[in-house]
């Protein structure tokens, strides 16, 4: 399975066109790219080339900037965790943006103070799910109001979520406990055996999940060969050739 | 390039070449004068230089380094400088009818102006930063446009624009003569060697500002092999493999990164008896950091180095290394120690606020904390595996109480080691293709309690001792 970072199965063209040439330098591009984000958050597509490119426009004309795009540009690349797209877009935000809030209060004449808080917010999720604390992401997630605010725009960020942390149990796991994947999956009763008999496609039994075996979760000791070319004897064979006994 | 445009239109030079300029080229232009680009015809006007310079003592000039402590008028005129040569080798009547001084002149020149951008920009953070200094915050105040960042690109884009080097290195990737496509200025040596060099430099411009995936991206159509016309210069090849690993080691793509520190470490550490002089001085500081971000790559992604490079890491960063391998808190500072030590000097693309200087954060600081975070995910990993590697099966809370942990850390540390042994890599086209591969010799699944653990074997190697026995007896 080929991955390529660049290609987006749902880029219409004359994105593809904007990033290929120079214009994705042309601060007029900006609100194409922000619609094309706001066209994501809504179809629940995901292009985070596209992304990291308006991005890079912000990063340019820093007056441009508008802080809920970039927000919703790190709530969609959390939907694609493990990958490191959050981490990616976090390195083109102003250096500012993650000092500690009490170093920057002190300055209310700085614009962004609240942008720098929800990247923060989101940062603490991005850890939480990187480091598969999945309870403590949900638990996160109910903590604060502003946490509602900015995932609003995206539609079924939670379903999304979910799916992807399904995915990487699938990975490791091949039985668990019941309460434990509920929080895991911040979901309980009918919804959660809805989720995991018709999405997933696991056996709930009893008190236990069970996941079908697959290539990730069967840990199947293997055995590597010494892979022989033809071309590692070539000295020996003309040696053959050389000297015929 | 309206930064040369327009300031250095005083200079006369016949500037209809506008009418012939390439839509986009048109385009970026605009862009780069509605940055408000007037202001710079004041700093400007002190430089003019007489037209009937020796044009080859300004290339030779282009290509000197400048003192790291020069003032900052010098730093303003050699941007100056820069504007002049390349609005004369970009915007006159056709191609200009020079032979460059010598075959590497294109890579000091483009490595030159970057690194000055790249040291102006550090400077003029840092002014912004200790706000002491009345007089260079007045000055610099006055002049954002002054090495500004879309005129730096728009160099570089313009001189492989120019050049159509993409055009003529795609030609050479289908085994067709890339003089069809090279064009007026294309042909001539000057161009396509600034062509080709400009990428090397977007390459590094790309990474400095924080855009890994685009300078990855740069490189589409530059093949990385021997062959590569960069590897005819020691320092553009050197250059290239160190940006290309760092910014696979960014994108998490640690066995790329490896991949490519090692392929360019191997090459030093065997021509290094060839290059004993000025240039072999210069690299050397680069070797060390390669190094460190090896040994930061192999504590994420454990695998087998060779021989050469294994010795002079245990070498140079023995102790290290050791820390890093073993994880937990401990490896912490010694992560971000050699992080700091190696990463390039990253910058920021828009002048600082100098009004409020607790804003101006040093980028470097930014990206540590980011790196930083990934290295937290990950610091149990080393642990997980170093107990695994003694069953084949375990009781989960039982591992859990060795640890001291509980049961449920556990249970998030061993699936963080199992997604982050699963990486992309490169197999071929594009430096950002590839496909997933599962890295990892140890896989395990938990099925409730129970953690059932195998290890990939190696088989016994037997071609080696075949041959060797054959040479033998022959």
């Amino acid at each position: 399975m080929g991955v390529t970072f660049d290609h987006a199965p749902d880029r219409p063209e004359h994105i593809d066109a904007i990033l290929n040439g120079l214009d994705r330098y042309n601060p007029e591009t900006t609100n194409i790219f922000q619609e094309y984000v706001t066209e994501q958050c809504e179809l629940k597509s995901y292009d985070c080339y596209a992304n990291l490119a308006l991005l890079k426009l912000y990063q340019f004309n820093p007056h441009l900037t508008k802080d809920e795009t970039i927000t919703n540009i790190l709530v969609k690349s959390l939907t694609v965790f493990p990958s490191p797209d959050f981490s990616l877009a976090l390195h083109l935000l102003p250096p500012h943006i993650l000092t500690p809030a009490s170093a920057s209060s002190a300055l209310p004449a700085a614009g962004d103070a609240p942008l720098s808080e929800a990247v923060q917010k989101l940062n603490v999720l991005n850890n939480n799910l990187g480091q598969a604390s999945y309870a403590a992401f949900w638990s996160t997630l109910d903590s604060d109001d502003l946490y509602a605010d900015l995932v609003a725009d995206v539609a079924g960020f939670e379903e999304l979520i979910r799916i992807r942390i399904a995915l990487t149990i699938s990975q490791s796991v091949r039985e668990i406990e019941r309460p434990l994947l509920e929080s895991w999956l911040g979901m309980t009763g009918a919804a959660f055996d809805k989720f995991i008999g018709g999405v997933c496609g696991w056996q709930i039994e009893g008190s236990l999940v069970k996941i079908p075996l697959n290539k990730e979760n069967e840990a199947k000791g293997t055995v590597v060969r010494e892979n022989v070319k033809i071309d590692q004897f070539s000295r020996v064979i003309r040696r053959a050739y050389e000297q015929p006994a | 390039m309206s930064t040369f445009q327009n300031g250095a239109a005083p200079r006369a030079i016949d500037d209809d070449s506008d009418i012939e300029e390439e839509a986009l080229a048109g385009d970026f232009q605009e862009q780069v004068q509605y940055e408000g680009m007037e202001e710079l015809e004041q700093v400007n006007s002190m430089s003019l230089r007489d037209q009937t310079d020796d044009i080859q003592s300004r290339l030779a000039a282009a290509a000197q380094p400048l003192d790291f402590s020069a003032p900052l008028e010098t730093k303003f005129a050699s941007y100056d400088n820069y504007c002049n040569l390349f609005h004369f080798i970009l915007n006159s009547d056709g191609p200009v009818d020079l032979e460059p001084p010598s075959y590497y002149w294109a890579w000091d020149v483009i490595d030159e102006f970057i690194y000055q951008f790249n040291s102006f920009c550090s400077y003029r953070n840092r002014v912004a930063r200790q706000a002491n200094n009345e007089e260079e915050i007045a000055i610099l105040r006055e002049a954002p446009n002054t090495w500004g960042c879309y005129s730096v690109l728009n160099v570089l884009y313009s001189l492989i624009q120019r050049s159509q080097i993409n055009e003529q290195l795609a030609a050479m990737k289908r085994n067709e003569e890339p003089t069809a496509v090279a064009g007026d200025y294309g042909s001539k040596p000057l161009y396509r060697m600034l062509g080709y060099f400009s990428i090397i430099g977007l390459l590094r411009v790309h990474c400095l500002l924080g855009d890994f995936s685009l300078a990855l991206k740069t490189l589409d159509d530059i093949e990385l092999n021997k062959k590569a016309m960069f590897a005819r210069v020691m320092a553009a090849h050197f250059t290239t493999y160190y940006y290309v690993g760092f910014s696979y080691m960014m994108m998490r793509r640690y066995a790329d990164a490896i991949r490519m520190f090692s392929h360019i470490l191997i090459y030093v550490s065997r021509t290094k008896n060839f290059q004993k002089n000025a240039q072999y001085d210069s690299i050397s500081k680069k070797n060390d950091q390669m190094y460190a971000l090896i040994a930061i790559c192999v504590a994420f992604h454990p695998t087998r180095l060779d021989d050469t490079i294994h010795t002079a890491l245990r070498e140079k960063y023995g102790d290290q290394l050791l820390k890093l391998q073993r994880g937990g808190p401990e490896s912490l500072p010694i992560f971000e120690e050699l992080f700091r030590s190696a990463c390039p000097k990253f910058i920021s693309p828009t002048p600082p606020d100098f009004d409020n200087p607790e804003l101006n954060v040093d980028p470097l600081e930014h990206h540590v904390s980011i790196f930083m975070d990934e290295v937290k995910t990950n610091m149990w990993s080393p642990t997980v595996k170093s107990y695994l590697r003694l069953y084949t099966t375990m009781d989960l809370k039982k591992l859990a109480g060795f640890l001291e942990v509980e049961p449920e850390k556990l249970r998030g540390w061993l699936l963080v080691n199992k997604q982050r042994s699963r990486q992309i890599r490169w197999t071929e086209n594009g430096l950002l293709d590839g496909e997933v591969v599962g890295s990892g010799d140890l896989d395990y699944a938990v099925q409730g309690d129970l953690i059932h653990i195998s290890e990939a074997k190696v088989g016994r190697k037997l071609v080696d001792w075949y041959l060797r026995n054959l040479a033998r007896t022959y």
